[in-house]
C-alpha cells in the first residue's frame, strides 16, 4: 500500500505555495507555460545551468526534502530536457560537428532530474528515471508500490516532469497532436476539433506504506498500451473489480479528456462505465496535455482529498460535488497509452 | 519470493549478430573496435564498436516494413528475437499479461540526427520519425509488433541503463506482477553521442585500454541484448543459463559527468549486490567491470573494488571488444556474465599493458577456463547513476 505524505506541484495554475485551485489562469497559444517561482533554494551559479525540467523538479522537490531524507528517488519523464538535446543537437548541425560545448549534452540525459536531486540533497540511495513517454510517471509509481512492498518501513519520493520546449512542440504539432486553430484554456473543451493543447510541470510526492498522517492512500494502479476503446472499457471493469470493495464506489473521476476529438470516445466510455453517480472533473484546462500530465492529476486529487472538495471549475458534471471519499483518475496519451489511478483519503 | 533464471538471451554487438559469435569472438580475443563503416560523422575517422550489418540489411532480414522503424528499433528487435526464440516462449505466453517488456535506451532515435533536425526546427513538413525519436519508440514498436499485454516500461539512467532495467524486470517478478519479463537495452551509434563524448574529451583515438595506466579514452559503440528472465515455478524441466541471485543501485551524489574520486556510487551498488548473497563479497568470482577506458573510470572503478574487496576477484572489460554501448552496455555485459558461468570460463579484457600506478590492479588478459560460481557485471552512468548485478551458477 502506498500513502502519499506530502507533494508539491510546479504547473500553469497556482499551484506552490499559496495554492489556488478555485481560479483558472488563462494561457492562450496552445502553450500552457508552468508558473515558476524565484527558486530561492537553489544556488544561483546551479540554476543557471539547469535547463526547465531540471530546474522545475529540483524546485518542487527540494521543499520536501527538507525535513525528510528518502530512501529513494525515482522519476518519471518522458523527455527529460528536451530544450537542451535539441540546443546541443543544433550546435552539431550548425557547427558542422565543429567544437562544441558539453553542458546542454550533459544537461539533456532525462537522468540529469533524479541526479541533480541527489547530488543537492546528499542523497545516494536507489536512483531511477523512468522514461515510458505516456507512462513514464506510472512506471515510476509502480515501481515505488513494489519498494514498499519489500521495505515497508522506508519512504520515497516520486515525481513526474515534462517541460514544454519549442523543439518537442514542433515535433509533436507536425504529428498532429496540437490543435491547427488557436485556442485559449478555458474553452479546451468545446473545441470538438482534433489535436490538444501543450502544458509542461513537475509534480513531486513523499510516499510511505504507512497511513498515520497521510494525506492520502494510492490503492491500484494499471496500465494499458491499446488504441481500442472496449480494451479500455475492459481494463477499467478489471481495474473497478480488483481495487473496490463490494458496494462501494468512485466519487470522483479525474478524466484526462484534452479536447481532442479523436480521443473523446475513451473518456465517454468510462464516464458510461462508472454511471451518473459519479461526478466527472477534468484537469487538462489546468495542466496542458504532457507525457506525464497524470502526476499533475494525482497532486489534484491529493488536493481535492485535502480540501474536501472539489472546485466548480473542473467539474463537467454534476456542477457541485462533495463528501469525496475515492477518486479515480483515467488518463491516455496519444490514444495508445492509458492508465488508472485510484485513490482514497 | 520467487527465485529468477535466465531462460533465454539475443544479442547484436560489433563482435557478433548473434550470442554464438559474440561467445566467438570474445573467447578467440577478437576486438569489433574499427573506423566505422555505415555510421557517417565528421568524428568517422575515431574508431567505434559499430554493428558489421547496415540498416536495410537489417530491414530486410527481420521483416521490419513499418513506417517510421529506426536502426535503433532494428537492432532491439533483432536481439528480442533471438531471445523468444532461444528460451522458447510461446505466443500464448509472450502475449500474456504477465509478461513484461522493460527496455533501456539513451539515444531511441536521436540516431537519425538530420531527420531529427529538420522536423524539431520546423525545417519540414514532418519525416515518416515523428514518433520515433524518444528512447521510449523502441519498446512501444517491439509492444505493438508482438501485440505485448503485460506491463511495459522503458528506463534510462544514462550507461547504468539496462543494468536497471535488468533490475526492475526482476522486481516486478519478485513483487508478482509479472511471471516473466523481456530485459535489456539497445543504443545505435549517433551524431549526437559522439559529439556529446567527444566535447567532454574522453573519446579515444585509439582502441580504448581498459584499466591501463596509459587509457585515454572510451570508444563508442552500438548494440542490443536482451534476457528472458523466469520463476523457478515456471521451469518445467527447461534449459536454464544462470540465476540472477543480487542487484544494487545507488547514486554517487557527486558530478554530472564524472564519479567521486573514492567511488561511493560504484562502492554502495557494489555492496547492496553482495549483499544479497549469504556470504558477500567473499563469494564473486569474477567481475565484468564497467571499465570504459576513461581516466576517471577505470581509476575510481579500481578503488572501488579494493574498498569492497580488499583483495578484488579476476576481473575484465570487455568494452575493448564491443565499445561502450551506452543503453545497450549493462546488458550486453550481463549476458557476457551469463555465458562466464554457463561455459565456466573467463574472456580476456583487451589491450591492457600496464597497471594503473595509484590502484596497481591487472584484469584477467587471457581467455582460460575457471570454476565460476558468482559473477558480478558493473555498470555506472553520467548523473551518478551505479548499478551491479550478480549472476550466479545453476
Amino acid at each position: 500500500m502506498l500513502y502519499i505524505h506530502d507533494t508539491t506541484c510546479i504547473s500553469p495554475q497556482q499551484t506552490l505555495g499559496d495554492i489556488d485551485i478555485k481560479h483558472l489562469k488563462s494561457a492562450d497559444g496552445n502553450k500552457m507555460m508552468a508558473l515558476e517561482p524565484s527558486y530561492q533554494n537553489i544556488p544561483t551559479p546551479v540554476l543557471r545551468r539547469m535547463g526547465k525540467a531540471v530546474r522545475m523538479s529540483v524546485g518542487a522537490a527540494m521543499p520536501l526534502l527538507q525535513h525528510f531524507k528518502p530512501d529513494g528517488l525515482i522519476i518519471g519523464t518522458a523527455n527529460g530536457g528536451m530544450e537542451d538535446c535539441i540546443k546541443f543537437l543544433n550546435q552539431i548541425i550548425v557547427y558542422e560537428e565543429g567544437m562544441l560545448t558539453p553542458g546542454n549534452f550533459v544537461q539533456s540525459t532525462p537522468n540529469a532530474i533524479a541526479s541533480q536531486i541527489s547530488l543537492l540533497s546528499a542523497n545516494t540511495a536507489y536512483n531511477i528515471t523512468h522514461v515510458h513517454r505516456g507512462l513514464a510517471f506510472e512506471n515510476a509509481i509502480l515501481d515505488a508500490i513494489m519498494l514498499l512492498k519489500e521495505y515497508p518501513d522506508r519512504g520515497f519520493l516520486v515525481g513526474g516532469v515534462d517541460e514544454i520546449s519549442s523543439y518537442n512542440y514542433n515535433i509533436d504539432n507536425l504529428e498532429g497532436w496540437y490543435k491547427k486553430e488557436t485556442v485559449n484554456n478555458t474553452s479546451l473543451y468545446l473545441t470538438g476539433s482534433p489535436g490538444t493543447i501543450a502544458g509542461e510541470g513537475a509534480a513531486m510526492f513523499l510516499v510511505k506504506a504507512t497511513s498515520a498522517g497521510a494525506i492520502a492512500r494510492l490503492r491500484g494502479i494499471a496500465m494499458l498500451h491499446t488504441t481500442d476503446e472496449n480494451q479500455v472499457l475492459a481494463g477499467l471493469e478489471a481495474f473497478s473489480n480488483k481495487y473496490l470493495l463490494p458496494g462501494e464506489r468512485i466519487d470522483l473521476l479525474l478524466s484526462g479528456e484534452n479536447g481532442d476529438s479523436r480521443h473523446l470516445k475513451f473518456y465517454e466510455i468510462c464516464e458510461g462505465f462508472l454511471g451518473s453517480k459519479t461526478a466527472v472533473g477534468r484537469f487538462k484546462h489546468m495542466s496542458g496535455e504532457y507525457p506525464t500530465a497524470s502526476a499533475f492529476a494525482v497532486w489534484l486529487a491529493c488536493t481535492i482529498i485535502q480540501k474536501k472538495s472539489a472546485p466548480a471549475q473542473i467539474l463537467k458534471s454534476p456542477p457541485t460535488a462533495s463528501a469525496i471519499t475515492n477518486i479515480l483518475i483515467y488518463n491516455n496519451f496519444k490514444g495508445n497509452q492509458h492508465s488508472f489511478i485510484l485513490l482514497s483519503c | 519470493m520467487s527465485r529468477i533464471f535466465v531462460t533465454g538471451m539475443g544479442m547484436v554487438s560489433a563482435i557478433g549478430n548473434s550470442i554464438a559469435d559474440n561467445r566467438h569472438a570474445l573467447m578467440q580475443g577478437t576486438s569489433g573496435i574499427s573506423k566505422p563503416q555505415f555510421f557517417s560523422s565528421k568524428y568517422s575517422d575515431i574508431p567505434m564498436g559499430e554493428v558489421k550489418t547496415d540498416t536495410e540489411s537489417l530491414r530486410e532480414e527481420l521483416g521490419a516494413w513499418e513506417q517510421g522503424v529506426t536502426r535503433t528499433m532494428l537492432l532491439a528487435l533483432k536481439a528480442f528475437k533471438e531471445a523468444i526464440e532461444d528460451a522458447e516462449i510461446s505466443f500464448s505466453s509472450l502475449t500474456d499479461e504477465t509478461t513484461s517488456l522493460v527496455n533501456a535506451s539513451t539515444v531511441g532515435g536521436m540516431c537519425l540526427t538530420d531527420e531529427l533536425y529538420n522536423d524539431a526546427n520546423k525545417h519540414s513538413n514532418g519525416s515518416e520519425f515523428l514518433a520515433s525519436y524518444d528512447t521510449a519508440s523502441v519498446s512501444l514498436y517491439l509492444q505493438a509488433r508482438y501485440g505485448l499485454k503485460g506491463i511495459i516500461n522503458t528506463i534510462n539512467t544514462a550507461c547504468s541503463s539496462s543494468a536497471n532495467a535488468i533490475l526492475y524486470g526482476a522486481r516486478l517478478i519478485k513483487s508478482g506482477i509479472a511471471r516473466r519479463a523481456i530485459v535489456g537495452g539497445v543504443d545505435s551509434l549517433a551524431k549526437f553521442t559522439v559529439n556529446g563524448f567527444n566535447a567532454l574529451h574522453i573519446l579515444s583515438s585509439g582502441i580504448c585500454s581498459p584499466f591501463d595506466e596509459q587509457r585515454n579514452g572510451l570508444n563508442l559503440g552500438e548494440g542490443a541484448a536482451f534476457l528472458i528472465l523466469e520463476r523457478e515455478e515456471d521451469l518445467h524441466g527447461k534449459k536454464v543459463y544462470a540465476e540472477l541471485t543480487g542487484y544494487g543501485n545507488a547514486n554517487d551524489a557527486y558530478h554530472p559527468s564524472s564519479l567521486s574520486p573514492n567511488g561511493d556510487g560504484p562502492y554502495l551498488a557494489m555492496k547492496k549486490a553482495v549483499d544479497c548473497l549469504p556470504a558477500g563479497a567473499s563469494m564473486i568470482d569474477l567481475i565484468n567491470a564497467h571499465g570504459t577506458g576513461t581516466e576517471n573510470n577505470d581509476e575510481v572503478e579500481s578503488r572501488a573494488m579494493l574498498r569492497l574487496f580488499k583483495s578484488p576477484p579476476a576481473f575484465v572489460s570487455t568494452k575493448a571488444a564491443t565499445g561502450h554501448t551506452l543503453g545497450a552496455a549493462g546488458a550486453i555485459e550481463a549476458a557476457y556474465a551469463v555465458l562466464n558461468l554457463h561455459h565456466q570460463e573467463v574472456y580476456a579484457s583487451l589491450n591492457f599493458k600496464q597497471p594503473i600506478s595509484s590502484t596497481g590492479l591487472t584484469p584477467v588478459l587471457n581467455y582460460e577456463k575457471a570454476a565460476l560460481k558468482n559473477v558480478m557485471s558493473n555498470s555506472f552512468g553520467f548523473g551518478g547513476n551505479c548499478t551491479s548485478l550478480i549472476f550466479s551458477k545453476v
